[in-house]
């Protein structure tokens, strides 16, 4: 067995808002909440994934989600992953797998071996779970994976697979032509999850309840829209570094009065601060989109390094998994798992009409481009994860498309005859390679001599950018 | 009075630095090594003697590269891409794109006419298409470094290497050499290689004319013919390639100097005092 070393304890990243601040607890009360719900053995605990709209049916039944690629997410960023990554290595996995699911196979495996939590499991470990519930999403095959490999240490707890598929973009296609068919096999997908859930927990789904639910859920959904939009305002009050933290409500809370209120009060703060001119960074030089990638959880400090030069970070793509509702062309129901199963064909096809308006764009890269254009974006930058092949792979080409199909920036420079003449230059881009929680893939010399490159392109344009 | 400004480029694996008035008056290139990165003084110093100069007659010093932090003496801080396109444009004024293969790393940069940066790719995660994996492989093959890009054109059917990683690039051509195939075969093979996984990384960037090469990698004339070719470009190259950052950066001092005489604002500089770096 590889030697389980604990790591250095990371800096602590600096938050701009109050809101960002208070997840730290928060999150530290969830993962102690599961602990608590196994040693009391009331309810039945779930491991399962984030964006799948099922939580509704979780909190109507009363099953307790542990969210695994958040644990993951927490020993990446306590820098405590490296012992359990071994571990799965040791076991024959591979480490250009996902490293969510090598962090969480190895601690299930040490947790199993042990009868216990492994020493100093971070915030007290992750319960044993009493079902797995795993969804393939189309493209992310370790959520279909993960807890196949994980059942080999605990053969008694039983799998539920959902399925939950949204038609690919396709310009010459509706996709309203094809998404009943679509619907009818979610809704089938879901109501199988809640038979699964009445037969191991023994109880019947409360309707109503779950249709209380759903409606706080949709509220929150657009109470976060509205809130999130607040960050056009210059200086933008809120950062992509605060933003993956709030991203907890909105990926690990949803239908709980909790994330509701949590977004009054961060719209509340936000709104304060833009009132008193207040902004993620005082004197706001650049104005960057995190364009795409889940971030090296271990150095979320980079993004007060980027506060440091000016930059601050208005808008990201990762975990905004909202949309707003009232602009989604989604038929209305009362049953409130067709509307989940409708809600989540309107989140997946959100930019699908924008985008066969531009010739050559396409979902993503529409929504990078309307993002540029409404919060006034100076920059991009990803984050290309070696070991998480579904959302990183299409990034470059992402970039690629955008810098073909979209108006190059105007610039003013003095030529070699020493007269001002006009050029045109794409946004500035900037691609951090790491991973999500393996620590041994980065380098924090080399990121931060990226980013201060980056920066000096971006101050180039800033001084030479055209009326 | 003549000003003079300094440029030190303190690099992965060479330290450079450029002594510059109206044009370059003395340079020296020399190996970073563990305790040179602590010692940017002295590779100052011995620049200083090449140039017959006090380091009170230097007006600015710029530092850059990967050791840049470690020039106690230094009145500013640029990043190497920043230098490299400074001093790029200055050698090459029709320069667009340039490809630095450095010792442990590559970059590609877009410029503009001024030598501003567009646009830029690193590669820094790995060995593989840097500068120390054709020293890997001279050294598996018994190869004198400079002797590498000659012996390789010499090559009449260039094996296939197929591996872009350092080590099992390594093994593969040790076990080539043992299947008879000659050294000028696995030479060029290995340049294809090397071509090949720049040629990957530089394609994201939109390759434009004029392409010039710079860094050790440039000193290999059978690395730049496969790179030439896989590219679809011409290249060009400096007289000395390994000195264009710290060349860059000298200018980028002078142009300092001269926006705050224009200005009329005071230029902050450091005390002129060679001492080793305290707190690494």
């Amino acid at each position: 067995m590889a030697e389980e070393q604990k790591e250095a304890k990371p800096k602590k990243r600096m938050t701009a808002t109050q809101a960002a601040a208070s997840i730290g607890p928060m999150v530290k009360e969830f993962i102690t909440g599961t602990l608590k719900a196994r040693a009391e053995g009331k309810q039945k605990l779930a491991y399962t994934f984030i964006v799948c709209h099922h939580e509704e049916i979780f909190r109507a039944m009363d099953v307790v989600p542990i969210w695994t690629e958040n644990f993951a997410g927490i020993c990446g960023a306590k820098r405590d992953a490296e012992r359990f990554l071994q571990r799965a290595e040791s076991l024959g996995l591979s480490r250009s797998l996902c490293t969510y699911a090598l962090c969480g196979i190895g601690f299930d495996q040490w947790r199993e071996e042990l009868g216990q939590m492994p020493p100093d499991a971070p915030w007290g470990g992750q319960a044993k779970p009493d079902l797995m519930i795993s969804s393939g999403q189309i493209l992310c095959d370790p959520r279909s994976k993960w807890y196949q490999a994980s059942q080999q240490f605990m053969p008694d707890v039983p799998i539920y697979n959902i399925d939950l598929p949204y038609p690919m973009f396709q310009r010459d296609q509706d996709h309203r032509d094809v998404w009943g068919y679509y619907h009818k096999y979610i809704v089938k997908q879901l109501r199988g999850l809640v038979a699964f859930l009445e037969e191991q927990t023994g109880k019947k789904m409360d309707y109503d309840r779950l249709r209380e639910l759903v409606d706080l859920s949709d509220r929150t959904w657009n109470l976060i829209d509205e809130t999130y939009k607040l960050r056009r305002a210059v200086p933008s009050p809120m950062g992509t570094g605060d933003a993956m933290n709030t991203m907890v409500p909105i990926n690990f809370m949803m239908a709980t009065q909790k994330a509701y209120d949590f977004f009054v009060d961060l719209k509340k703060e936000l709104e304060e601060k833009i009132a008193k001119g207040e902004g993620e960074v005082q004197e706001e030089k650049y104005r960057l989109m995190w364009g795409g990638g889940l971030p090296a959880w271990f150095a979320l400090t980079d993004f007060n390094y980027f506060n440091s030069k000016g930059a601050s970070f208005p808008v990201e793509t990762t975990y905004r998994m909202v949309a707003p509702l009232n602009e989604m062309d989604i038929p209305e129901t009362k049953d409130p798992i067709e509307h989940l199963a409708w809600r989540w064909l309107g989140y997946w096809t959100f930019w699908f009409d924008k985008a066969k308006k531009r010739p050559g764009s396409e979902p993503d890269v529409e929504r990078l481009i309307n993002w540029i254009e409404e919060y006034k974006i100076d920059g991009i930058v990803m984050h290309e994860a070696f070991s998480c092949r579904t959302w990183h792979v299409g990034l470059i080409w992402q970039l690629h498309q955008l810098a073909k199909i979209y108006k190059p920036i105007p610039m003013l420079v003095i030529g070699k005859d020493g007269k001002k003449e006009k050029v045109y230059r794409e946004i500035p881009s900037l691609i951090l390679e790491s991973d999500i929680i393996d620590i041994t893939s980065y380098s924090e010399v080399d990121t931060r001599n990226k980013i201060d490159a980056f920066i000096a392109t971006l101050e180039s344009n800033r001084a030479n950018k055209a009326a | 009075m003549t000003s003079y400004f300094a440029g030190i480029d303190v690099g992965s694996t060479m330290t450079k630095a450029v002594i510059l008035n109206k044009g370059i008056i003395a340079s020296i290139i020399g190996p970073t090594g563990p305790e040179q990165r602590r010692l940017a003084n002295k590779v100052m110093e011995e620049v200083l003697n090449r140039a017959a100069l006090s380091l009170k007659a230097i007006t600015y010093i710029v530092s850059t590269g990967y050791g840049r932090i470690n020039v106690p003496f230094a009145d500013k801080q640029f990043t190497e891409i920043t230098c490299h396109a400074k001093g790029i444009i200055r050698l090459f004024p029709k320069a667009k794109t340039i490809i630095d293969v450095g010792g442990q790393d590559i970059k590609a940069i877009k410029i503009d006419a001024t030598g501003k940066t567009i646009d830029f790719v690193m590669n820094d995660k790995c060995a593989a298409g840097s500068g120390r994996f054709i020293e890997v492989i001279a050294g598996t093959l018994g190869v004198p470094l400079d002797k590498v890009g000659d012996l390789s054109l010499q090559s009449r059917n260039p094996a296939k290497i197929s591996n872009i990683c350092t080590i099992w690039a390594q093994q593969e051509v040790a076990a080539s050499l043992a299947q008879g195939i000659p050294i000028s075969d696995l030479l060029a093979g290995v340049h294809h290689s090397l071509a090949d996984r720049i040629c990957r990384m530089v394609n994201r960037l939109k390759v434009e004319e004029a392409v010039i090469v710079t860094g050790g990698g440039a000193k290999n004339r059978g690395l730049l013919k496969a790179l030439s070719e896989q590219l679809g470009h011409e290249i060009l190259v400096p007289e000395e390639p390994l000195i264009t950052g710290a060349l860059g950066a000298a200018l980028l001092g002078k142009e300092i100097v001269e926006k705050a005489k224009q200005n009329s604002t005071p230029l902050k500089t450091k005390e002129r005092i060679l001492e080793e770096i305290k707190i690494l």
